[in-house]
């Protein structure tokens, strides 16, 4: 009986804290009649303010400088601007995978920022809440998402569906980038670091890595498999070249990933490593000579490894390069048709859009925002300028066009910058990288149920050793010992009994 | 009778810890690893462990690795520990705090430090994989090997290696004879505290730069492609090899102390 009450009065125990927090997360209005809004980002992935006095970035349109962070300027400014408090509740995550375990379990946010492929596996699961028409209104001023989103981007989402419907219905971007490989010219040529297949190059034996997760080693690894096909004039002339590049990168045929498989194999015994997060300081330690890189974290290692006098490049590789992005997107299961709630998140994506505020992102963060300001305003121009414009003096200088992302016209005279020529294989080339690289893109779907667990398996086949894989003569050597093992044992036992 | 009920409750915060955080887990383990992506019972996860030859090929690389760093373990801990628990310092424990004394350290802390010195020494890390595994595990888990064998050995009976001596046992046979039997206990738990650790304990490997799975990375590989099923099914099996172990090393241990008491 007593062990029947202390289990009740246990269970009695977790199941009411439980009740007591659903309740209390159910509550987006609390009694001031504040609005809770439940963020849930990368880490490291918003400028947290609090600046240095010389960090300020003193542009033609203005001096930009981060005093507190963008979540706390931002209750004020939805204050200010709608007379209504809220109150972000901000968190983070690790890896979109872990984003998608929380959600699964039953995490509630209003508004998350994953990867691309994520963003589209939470759409097709139907875990998305679309936009209000509001958000799209050009003439709407607070509306600076939509009036500030780089024609390029704004391209994508738009001609790229899930299930029938546009991801702009969905997702808003916020940082994008390619990848490509990180490299040191004093031991790898530009030539060879502008291939997939550098991660089989024996000149760097033992010295570059890869990214330790499927997705980005199998998007390499299809490139390398593919390289004669896709750097073939018959396929690049294709009319549908886009369509048809975007079709070979997404191939997730048993024969391909058998392909790839074979190729990791190889490269695996001419790594340095398969890592995380290491990859950066190996590289501006020196440890490694070349490394599989997004571009943002690309423009964060050249910019460290600068500091010692220690010159990196960036290739993006001739076969295809992984267009990625990040992006906001609201879930249903935070909003709750709450359309006081889903404005105050649209208007958070809005807010981190305007111009000074991208700005401020992309110096804290280092990737590129899919902000250029739209057409009146120039301060994201002006930002890439202050970092980049060359000397009057310098002698070494080329011109670079960037209209591309800003007006969507490439030749655009009011946006070509003059820069030094190193800068064309450096962090200006990493962070806005020229049009052929872009036009060489595709973005990596997202992989169903079945297709990722035959790439998982595939995976595993990589990193695992196989036991087929001993030769006969081990097991022989093993039984031998053994059975050598036994028969001592039981030897000593019966000279111990006599 | 009313101590023995004050006795009682003093077992309730272990008993709920218990329930919430050990038994609770392991019928989340049993249910997934019983289970295909529908729900349904299925012993397929446990005939894939089997059949599978990279679930068979990790599990033996595991155990290789494993059974490297614990004689590796033992070669260095046993000496030390011998000569600290027979000497005659007085100032025995401090001697014995400068060994533990890494361990207060933050153990990725050690192990990046490690990797310079090894980059240092061999130039580049990837060359070694296997033995940079082995140096880091071996640097990690060489207290836990230290420490018991000091215990056991430094509560010998004096008068039992004295009654060898008198017997006429030189110091190699009294050693042979005497203490390496009498220490058996601490070789065992500090075997248990080392090898099976270092079955499973993938960030050593992962920071080393080894590219090949052991068991605890082949696990957290099924977790995050969302298949918990077969990530259970190989923490079960793990579960059950470490169980049987224990059970083994466990009688042996009663063997030998009842032997060596006779």
């Amino acid at each position: 009986m007593k062990r029947f009450l202390a289990s009740a009065l246990l269970i009695t125990l977790v199941f009411g804290t439980l009740d007591i927090k659903s309740f209390a997360s159910e509550d987006s209005e609390s009694p001031s009649g504040e609005i809770v809004l439940k963020v849930c980002n990368w880490e490291e992935y918003i400028d947290e303010g609090d600046w240095d006095e010389d960090e300020v970035i003193d542009l033609e349109s203005g001096d930009i400088f981060g005093e507190n962070s963008l979540v706390e300027d931002f209750e004020d400014w939805y204050f200010e601007t709608y007379g209504q408090k809220v109150k972000v509740q901000y968190s983070c995550f690790g890896t979109n995978e872990e984003l998608y375990s929380m959600l699964t379990m039953g995490d509630e946010y209003d508004l998350v920022c994953p990867s691309d492929y994520m963003i589209m596996k939470l759409m097709s699961e139907g875990m998305a809440e679309p936009f209000s028409d509001d958000f799209f209104d050009e003439s709407v001023e607070e509306n600076y998402y939509i009036n500030g989103v780089s024609p390029f981007i704004r391209e994508v989402f738009e001609e790229n569906e899930i299930g029938g419907e546009k991801w702009s219905k969905y997702a808003a971007g916020y940082m994008w980038g390619v990848t490509g490989i990180i490299y040191n010219p004093e031991m790898l040529s530009r030539e060879e670091a502008s291939t997939w297949k550098v991660f089989t190059n024996k000149n760097i034996y033992r010295r570059i890595t890869i990214k330790d997760n499927v997705r980005d080693a199998m998007f390499a690894a299809i490139g390398a498999v593919k390289s004669d096909y896709l750097l073939s004039d018959e396929f690049r002339k294709r009319q549908d070249y886009s369509e048809s590049l975007m079709d070979e990168m997404n191939d997730v045929s048993d024969e391909t990933l058998l392909d790839v498989q074979n190729y990791l194999q190889l490269a695996k015994d001419n790594l340095y490593s398969f890592e995380t997060d290491s990859g950066k300081a190996d590289m501006i330690t020196g440890k490694v000579a070349a490394n599989y890189q997004w571009s943002g974290d690309a423009v964060y290692a050249m910019e460290q490894a600068e500091e010692d006098d220690f010159i990196l490049e960036f290739a993006v590789p001739e076969e295809s390069t992984n267009l990625w992005f990040d992006g906001w997107i609201m879930l249903k299961n935070g909003i709750k048709g709450d359309t006081a709630k889903k404005h105050a998140a649209e208007s958070f994506i809005n807010f981190l859009s305007m111009p000074e505020n991208a700005v401020r992102n992309m110096y804290y963060i280092g990737y590129s925002s899919v902000i250029s300001g739209g057409e009146d305003d120039d301060t994201v121009y002006d930002y890439i300028k202050w970092n980049y414009e060359a000397d009057p003096e310098e002698e070494d200088t080329v011109e670079y066009p960037l209209g591309f992302y800003f007006s969507g016209d490439y030749e655009d005279e009011d946006y070509i910058l003059t820069v030094s020529e190193q800068q064309t294989r450096r962090m200006l080339y990493a962070q806005y990288p020229p049009k052929e690289v872009i036009d060489r893109s595709a973005v990596m779907l997202y992989f169903d149920t079945d297709t990722n667990a035959k790439v998982n398996r595939m995976w595993i086949n990589v990193r695992c050793f196989n036991a087929k894989r001993i030769p006969v003569w081990f097991y022989c050597l093993l039984g031998v010992l053994l059975g050598g093992g036994i028969f001592v044992v039981i030897r000593t036992k019966i000279k111990n009994r006599m | 009778m009313k101590k023995t009920f004050a006795r009682k409750y003093l077992g309730i915060p272990y008993a709920i810890f218990l329930v919430l955080f050990v038994i609770a887990p392991l019928l989340v383990l049993f249910y997934y690893a019983f289970t295909n992506a529908t729900g349904h019972f299925t012993v397929e996860n446990l005939i894939g462990f089997f059949t599978d030859s990279n679930t068979i090929g990790t599990l033996l690389y595991s155990l290789a690795l494993a059974l490297v760093v614990t004689l590796v373990c033992l070669l260095i801990a046993y000496p030390i520990a011998y000569v600290l628990a027979r000497s005659k310092f007085n100032s025995k424990s401090v001697v014995i705090m400068l060994f533990v004394m890494p361990m207060w350290i933050n153990f990725t802390l050690r192990l990046t430090a490690l990797k310079e010195i090894l980059t240092a020494i061999e130039g580049n890390l990837a060359f070694h994989p296997f033995i940079n595994t082995v140096i880091g595990m071996t640097y990690d888990f060489l207290p836990f090997m230290i420490l018991p064998l000091y215990n056991t050995i430094s509560k010998l009976d004096g008068s039992l290696l004295e009654a060898a001596r008198d017997l006429g046992a030189g110091e190699i046979q009294v050693f042979l004879k005497v203490t390496l039997p009498l220490s058996m206990p601490g070789i065992v738990s500090g075997t248990a505290m080392v090898f099976l650790p270092a079955m499973t304990n993938y960030v050593v490997p992962d920071m080393l730069y080894n590219s090949t799975y052991i068991m605890g990375s082949l696990i957290g590989s099924y977790f995050s492609a969302y298949d918990w099923h077969n990530g259970s099914m190989i923490a079960l099996v793990l579960l059950l090899i470490i169980v049987l172990f224990t059970l083994l090393t466990g009688s042996e241990e009663e063997e030998k102390r009842g032997g060596a008491l006779l």
